[in-house]
């Protein structure tokens, strides 16, 4: 089926409340509690919507039903930041299928917006129970009506990777345009649009990158916080140029500029990695229940800074602020 | 509508399947194909349990649309024979088995891939729980997992060893090839399904329920017509498929007369709370969270009931602390503790199929923890004579105390069978089962623990409020009595009642809470006097096993080499604690067991179910040692009614119960063939048709109980463990992680060694989740449960397995007909406690509230 043909298709679903479905890992979760009811088209069938494309300038295209699965393996040695987020996420049945377009289009985790008993901005209601209600795993970068973090752990990713994105019939746009703080949605892509491909440009000349995530359990827990570095260091351990971002704490996914800025031109050692992590603090504004992602933010930035750079980081006890 | 036919390879076979292709794969391999190895649990995509191999990938099928098969090659557990199998049946990976056949599918996958990259070697533990990592065990068999995985990769399992075929589980190669049937596989001719039509009311009178024309509307509630929590029991209605009945529920009308509702504690105990049983009828009528044991009467204040005491000496206890305080005593400590809402989460959800027969005779499947007492109860409720109602639970996938009674699932499938004149099974989805099915009840613990200058136990006070919805008899502080010697104390428990739903027996009930509160208590004195914690306790405590222990404990070198107490600075923080543990010994005395010789094999009748705990390979054990026989030559039947009646596999009494049976009954069939000592084998062909009947004889000086209630007598004597934990806490990111658990256990003879092995390893894995990860979250406003899946509900996976060392202190039971008493309740109860005192060992902070989540680690740390 052409790509024409399906967003007619989807025309047609979309005024019955239908949806695109692309490895509907996120799609069949939502089914099952009420908050997708089709009907479905699936993007499977369009050819060209998956693999990988290595092109001659360096930059990567991966077409939108590549799976989740596949970019930690194919990516891991020219973006290992982007690749080991893949690795890390869900679990190994769920990346088999999952694919990077559903991912960075899936919808919310919040355990009032996925329970029927509720209604809420998100849902099509006009009002957050999770801001008064138990907001445990919320954001501490309040911005937002809604107060439930972006799920896409790959879009911190790309963020930190300077990706675009393609959307059918229109220009590529950068990966941040797909969020905003706005309360009933998860991403800006108008319903019937079609996310193409997510293009990376060339790595760094030496490229380190490093995830991480702040869980309680080993594995296929839900970030409480991640991140993502990227460092590009010279000979003499300067870092040349960076990104990082974050998850887990705000409404969008979100890329740390000023973090970037105080590690660019500077050595990497230990004090100038603390010294960046610790400005992303600056934007924390915690909700009652989300104080301690306060520490944890500064920490895991810090945690993928030391990963990145080599530099070990775990003497001091860096969390006192006493120091 | 006409629905799209698709075409699927499955397990070599083409089938073409007409099904809507929205549906969840899972329910086209379960319900069109028949093939029931691959389970449905959370339908979340977290619990894994059903994977299949989609060319040769595992993926979660519950969230994989059946559209996506079209075309494929799928591989369920059933078209598998791979030396995982093997391997996980050989190192008892496995208990109840119902995520078995998940692990099964995807070891097979790994395994294979792993030996293709790496060569025959073991992968490392990070390896294969990375690996494993989209898999949950609830009954905690991830230490066997683990070495089956490694040991398979190796190759060990490729040929059919000796060893594979006879695992120390009996019925694992039913297990691990998808073959044996739990009750949610169950499908009759002409069976219909049922849905539950629930509360959307936390709390009213339901005025009038209305059902479309033509409905079939079987009623549920109590004769007040009250309800007092969101998503209790109305009514049930059937049809066709599953979906269909919960679609059919959804268009049942309720009409209520609502009432102010106290959702949570703190709304229950305000000034102006509604109150939940304001008449003596309905309080009287309260369902009981303990384990069977009736419930005193007490007072009650608005809805706090008690205290139901059980103090020694109270007021001694009392004036000497009042004094303590007085002096501003140093060896006085005080502090309020506090656990969470722990849900079962048995992975097999409750489930019934209840069968009218032309007889008018009544055939229950169901996933129970009491086949007997269902029985017993059943016949009652519907009036039914002797032998006119027969359950059966062949497997049970977990129970942990969930599974006893004639629960709602069975009347509604009974009910709903009888007015559609076929069989109707009712089974819960997560959602229910997670917020309708029962729970540990939170508590909260006020405790005053006085050391005197001889650093002797002075006196104790315990005031619990136990958090179980609308049920009391929260029994908590009570435990308190059982333990350090006979010091004064004051010990009090209150229930109090929310509209929420009730609280109900859950492994050890009352003692994870209680040991969390005395054995972080006595930890914190052992600090003040400056004293080895072991040593502490090993003054306090009179039991003569427990001394045992504690010597075996402080011989650990990892007890030895532990940190002074928060003496640490770096990130990472490693501790060691412990905690005691003891607990009662019940017993069912009237077990009996039959034996007959059928066509030269010998059967064992029982009712009593396996609901992992093995007691069918305890039994087949004793007989095969017993009478010389090969494993061909025994059949167990258990977990359906016989006449030789079995106890329920709750309070920890199942083995002690059949076992001695067992062991009387070969005596007997011995006696019966003339065959003094050696084999048997020889004499059954001629002796077909010959039966016996083996009794738990009484142990010596009989029982503390004069005669058995409920089928329960409790034995003389108090079992005992000691765990020791190591943690390793990362005071930047906030993360505890266990790594190694020591766990002693005195309760006297073990029957199978890598059985108890395995329950007591379970039994630490259920504490981590405990101590870390287990809690109930609700919505402040309206009482909805949140964590009513998989992913909020959080527990443990392989990756926050330790590494477990078992050690049984087999001596003292002599007195117990058999020598020894029950296991898996007791090697639960410390694990919690131990995991906090090495929080506090390793950090100098010290827990109070669990679970210990980053957020209240890094806030407690920081403070
Ligand atoms: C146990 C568990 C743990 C998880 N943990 C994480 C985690 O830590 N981090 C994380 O990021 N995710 C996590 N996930 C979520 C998972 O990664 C997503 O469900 C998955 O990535 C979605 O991809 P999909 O292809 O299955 O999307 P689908 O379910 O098919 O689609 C998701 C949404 O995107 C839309 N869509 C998909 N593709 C397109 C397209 N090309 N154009 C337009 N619209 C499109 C669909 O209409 C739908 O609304 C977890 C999931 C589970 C079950
Ligand atoms: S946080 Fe967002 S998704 Fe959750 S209840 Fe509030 S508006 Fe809804
Ligand atoms: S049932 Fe599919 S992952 Fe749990
Ligand atoms: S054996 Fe794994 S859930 Fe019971």
């Amino acid at each position: 089926m052409s790509i024409e043909a399906v967003t007619t298709a989807l025309t047609t679903a979309l005024a019955h409340g239908g949806e695109p479905r692309a490895g509907g890992t996120d799609v069949m979760a939502r089914r099952g509690v009420g908050r997708a009811t089709g009907p479905f088209v699936d993007l499977g069938v369009v050819p060209g919507m998956r693999g990988i494309e290595w092109r001659p300038d360096g930059s990567v295209r991966i077409a939108a039903m590549t799976t989740v699965a596949e970019v930690a393996v194919e990516l891991r040695d020219a973006y290992p930041a982007l690749a080991a987020t893949a690795g890390a996420l869900a679990t190994p049945q769920i990346r088999a299928v999952a694919t990077i377009g559903g991912n960075l289009l899936q919808r919310n985790r919040c355990w009032y917006y996925r329970n029927p008993a509720f209604s809420c901005f998100q849902s099509g209601g006009d009002g957050c129970p999770a801001r008064e209600g138990d907001h445990l795993y919320s954001v501490v970068i309040d911005e937002s009506p809604c107060v439930a973090p972006h799920p896409s752990s790959m879009a911190v990713a790309l963020l930190a990777c300077d990706a675009k994105v393609e959307v059918h019939g229109r220009d590529a746009v950068p990966v941040a345009e797909l969020y905003s703080d706005d309360p009933s949605h998860d991403h800006q892509l108008a319903a019937g649009e079609v996310l193409l491909a997510v293009v990376l440009p060339p790595p760094f000349a030496t490229e380190h990158g490093s995830y991480h995530r702040a869980i309680a359990r080993a594995h296929a827990e839900w970030p409480l916080v991640e991140a993502v570095a990227r460092l590009e260091l010279d000979q003499d351990g300067v870092i040349t140029a960076a990104g990082v971002a974050v998850g887990g704490v705000a409404r969008t996914p979100l890329r740390l500029p000023e973090v970037e800025a105080a590690l660019v031109g500077a050595h990497a050692d230990e004090d100038t990695l603390v010294a960046a992590a610790r400005l992303a603090e600056q934007r924390c504004t915690p909700l009652p229940g989300t104080k301690y992602k306060v520490t944890l933010l500064v920490d895991t930035v810090l945690e993928v800074l030391a990963r990145a750079s080599g530099v070990p980081c775990d003497i001091r006890d860096h969390a006192r602020r006493a120091d | 509508m006409s629905e799209p036919s698709i075409g699927i390879t499955v397990n070599g076979t083409e089938h073409q399947v007409s099904t809507d292709p929205d549906r969840p794969a899972v329910d086209v391999i379960r319900d069109e194909l028949g093939l029931t190895g691959t389970k449905l649990v959370c339908g979340a995509g977290v619990c894994g349990a059903c994977t299949l191999q989609l060319d040769g990938t595992p993926v979660a099928s519950c969230l994989l649309p059946a559209a996506a098969l079209a075309g494929k090659s799928v591989t369920t557990v059933e078209g598998l024979a791979h030396p995982v199998q093997r391997a996980i049946a050989a190192h008892d990976g496995l208990q109840c088995g119902y995520c078995t056949p998940g692990f099964v599918v995807e070891g097979a996958a790994f395994v294979d891939t792993w030996r293709a990259e790496h060569g025959d070697v073991a992968p490392s533990r990070e390896e294969i729980a990375a690996a494993l990592a989209g898999h949950l065990c609830r009954c905690g068999a991830y230490d066997g997992i683990y070495d089956a995985i490694a040991a398979a990769c190796t190759g060990a399992h490729d040929t059919v060893e000796a060893d594979d075929s006879r695992p120390p589980r009996v019925e694992a190669m039913e297990k691990v090839t998808g073959r044996a049937r739990y009750t949610t596989d169950v499908q009759l001719p002409d069976q219909l399904d049922g849905a539950i039509v629930r509360s959307a009311s936390a709390h009213a009178l339901v005025r009038s329920v209305k059902a479309p024309a033509d409905t079939v509307l079987v009623d549920l509630l109590g004769a007040d017509r009250v309800v007092r929590y969101l998503g209790q029991p109305i009514a049930a209605v059937a049809a066709a498929t599953r979906a269909q009945a919960a679609e059919l529920a959804q268009q049942v009308v309720v009409e209520y007369e609502r009432r102010p509702a106290a959702v949570d504690v703190e709304h229950a105990q305000a000034p102006g709370a509604p109150v939940i049983y304001p008449t003596k009828p309905e309080r009287k009528a309260a369902p009981n969270s303990g384990e069977g044991v009736p419930v005193l009467p007490t007072s009650w204040r608005g809805n706090v009931r008690g205290p139901s005491s059980m103090s020694w000496r109270s007021r001694t206890a009392v004036k000497r602390i009042e004094e303590a305080k007085g002096r501003n005593d140093s060896k006085l400590f005080s502090a309020t503790f506090t656990t969470p809402v722990q849900v079962h989460t048995c992975l097999e959800p409750h489930g019934c199929v209840a069968a009218w027969q032309p007889d008018g005779s009544l055939v229950l499947h169901m996933s129970t923890q009491a086949v007997g007492e269902v029985a017993e109860r059943a016949a009652k409720r519907w009036q039914l004579g002797e032998g006119q109602v027969r359950v059966v639970a062949e497997h049970v996938g977990g129970g942990f105390g969930a599974k006893t009674g004639l629960t709602v699932e069975a009347i509604a499938a009974v009910e709903l069978a009888k007015a559609h004149g076929v069989p109707v099974r009712v089974v819960f989805d997560r959602s229910e089962e997670l917020t309708t099915t029962g729970y540990r009840p939170g508590t909260h613990t006020e405790v005053q623990l006085l050391a005197d200058d001889e650093g002797e136990l002075a006196a104790l006070t315990m005031d619990t409020h136990g958090d179980g919805g609308v049920a009391i008899g929260s029994g908590v502080a009570a435990l308190g009595r059982l333990v350090y010697g006979t010091a004064p104390r004051r010990l009090r428990d209150f229930d109090v009642i929310t509209n929420q739903s009730p609280g109900s027996p859950f492994r050890g009930p009352g003692g994870p809470p209680m040991a969390w509160a005395v054995e972080r208590s006595v930890d914190e004195m052992a600090v003040r006097l400056g004293e080895d914690p072991i040593a502490l306790r090993r003054r306090w405590d009179g039991n003569k096993k427990r001394h045992a222990l504690y010597d075996w404990a402080s011989g650990l070198p990892v007890w030895a080499d532990r940190p002074a107490p928060g003496a640490q600075t770096g990130r990472f923080r490693r501790g060691v604690g412990v905690a005691a543990g003891n607990w009662m010994y019940f017993l069912d005395p009237g077990t009996t067991v039959e034996l007959e010789v059928v066509d030269g094999v010998v059967v064992a009748r029982n009712t009593v179910q396996d609901i992992g705990t093995g007691i069918r390979s305890v039994i087949t054990g004793v007989l095969r040692d017993e009478l010389g026989l090969p494993a061909d030559r025994v059949r167990v039947e258990i977990g359906r009614t016989t006449a030789a009646h079995g106890p329920t596999s709750g309070g920890s009494r199942t083995t002690t119960s059949v076992a001695p049976a067992v062991h009387d009954a070969a005596r007997l069939l011995r006696k019966e063939l003339g065959v003094e000592r050696g084999s048997i084998v020889d004499r059954l062909d001629q002796a077909n048709g010959l039966r016996v009947r083996g009794k738990r004889h009484r142990d010596r000086r009989g029982y503390l109980t004069p005669f058995a209630m409920n089928g329960v007598a409790v034995g003389r004597g108090m079992s005992g463990a000691v765990h020791v934990t190591e943690v390793e806490v990362d005071t930047r990111l906030g993360k505890t992680r266990v790594t190694r658990v020591w766990a002693g256990i005195a309760a006297g003879r073990v029957y199978n060694e890598r059985l108890a092995y395995s329950q007591c390893a379970g039994s630490i894995i259920q504490g981590v989740g405990f101590a870390l990860h287990e809690q109930r979250h609700l919505d402040p406003a309206t009482g909805v449960v949140l964590t009513d899946n998989l992913e909020d509900y959080r527990i443990p996976g392989i990756g926050d397995t330790p590494e477990i060392e078992v050690h049984f202190h087999q001596d003292g039971w002599d007195h117990v007909t058999g020598g020894g008493i029950g296991l898996g309740e007791l090697a639960t109860l410390g694990v919690a406690a131990s995991i906090g005192n090495a929080v506090r060992n390793a950090t100098g902070w010290s827990p109070l509230d669990l679970p210990i989540r980053p957020d209240r680690l890094l806030e407690g740390i920081h403070a």
